[in-house]
C-alpha cells in the first residue's frame, strides 16, 4: 500500500516536471520566433537569459531520470517484501544503496548540466582554445 | 565569394535559436541540426562546413562521438570544431582535445565571446 502511494506521488512529480519542460520550451520558442520575426536586436544579457530554458530543461530531465530510477528500485523492493517479509531487512539495505547511487548520479548531472548559470561573472573563463 | 558555412548541432531548439540570433549579423551561412546524424548526412552529401559548433550531451550521438565521426570523413578531417556545452569537466575536455577539438565554450555563452570565437577561428575581419 505504502509503495503504491509512493509510486503515485513520484509519478505525479515526474509529470509536473515533464509538463514544465514542455511549457517552458513552448514559451521560449514563441518568444524566440517573435524576436526573430520582429528583427529585435538583443543585448548580451538577454541572449544569455534566453539560454536558461535549455539548462532548466536539462536539469529537470535529469531529476525525471532520478525519479524513474527510484520508482524502479522501490518496485523491486516492494516485490521482494510482498514475496517474503524475512528478506525485508536485506532488501532495505539494498534499497538504501541503490537510492544513494541514484542521488549521487543526480547530483553529478546537476553539476554537469548547470554550466555557468550560477556564476556571478558572465566573462568567467568560458572559451578555452586547445 | 560565398560566406563560410558554420554548422550548429544541438538537441535543444531554444539553444539553436539563441545561437542563430547571436550570429545573424555575421558574414556566415548558418546551418542548424537537432541531431548529429543529420549534420553528417549533409556533409556526406557534399556540404562543406568551415566550422562546426556542437553540443556535447545529445541523445543517440553525443558531441564527442560526432567529433570522432567528423575526423573519419575526408571533408572534415581538419575542420575546426568547437564544443558548446554546460559541461565543465576537464576529463571531457581532454577527450575532446585528443580527438582534435578546437575549443570549449561553456553555456550559457556570452554572445560577444561566441562571435569573437567564430571570427577568430574563421579569420573573419574583426
Amino acid at each position: 500500500m505504502i509503495f503504491d502511494a509512493l509510486h503515485e506521488l513520484l509519478e505525479h512529480i515526474k509529470q509536473v516536471e515533464k509538463e514544465t519542460i514542455s511549457l517552458s520550451l513552448e514559451a521560449q520558442m514563441k518568444l524566440s520566433r517573435f524576436i526573430e520575426k520582429q528583427k529585435i536586436e538583443l543585448d548580451d544579457e538577454a541572449v544569455e537569459a534566453l539560454q536558461y530554458q535549455d539548462i532548466i530543461s536539462q536539469q529537470l530531465s535529469a531529476t525525471v531520470e532520478a525519479i524513474e530510477a527510484i520508482q524502479k528500485n522501490l518496485q523491486i523492493f516492494a516485490q521482494t517484501f510482498k514475496h517474503d517479509e524475512r528478506f525485508a531487512d536485506e532488501s532495505v539495505t539494498k534499497l538504501q544503496i541503490k537510492l544513494s547511487d541514484v542521488l549521487e548520479e543526480a547530483r553529478a548531472k546537476k553539476e554537469a548540466f548547470g554550466g555557468h548559470s550560477k556564476k556571478s561573472s558572465i566573462d568567467e573563463d568560458k572559451i578555452e582554445f586547445f | 565569394m560565398a560566406n563560410p558555412i558554420v554548422m550548429f548541432i544541438d538537441d535543444s531548439e531554444t539553444a539553436l535559436a539563441s545561437t542563430r540570433m547571436t550570429v545573424s549579423s555575421m558574414p556566415i551561412e548558418v546551418k542548424q541540426y537537432l541531431e548529429a546524424q543529420a549534420c553528417l548526412n549533409d556533409i556526406q552529401a557534399g556540404v562543406v562546413p568551415e566550422l562546426i559548433i556542437t553540443d556535447l550531451n545529445m541523445p543517440v550521438m553525443n558531441g564527442l562521438e560526432l567529433l570522432k565521426a567528423l575526423r573519419e570523413l575526408p571533408a572534415t578531417k581538419r575542420t575546426p570544431v568547437l564544443m558548446l556545452t554546460t559541461e565543465t569537466k576537464d576529463e571531457l575536455k581532454q577527450q575532446g582535445k585528443a580527438l582534435g577539438l578546437t575549443g570549449w565554450i561553456v553555456k550559457p555563452f556570452n554572445p560577444a565571446q561566441l562571435k569573437s570565437a567564430i571570427t577568430r577561428v574563421l579569420r573573419l575581419p574583426a
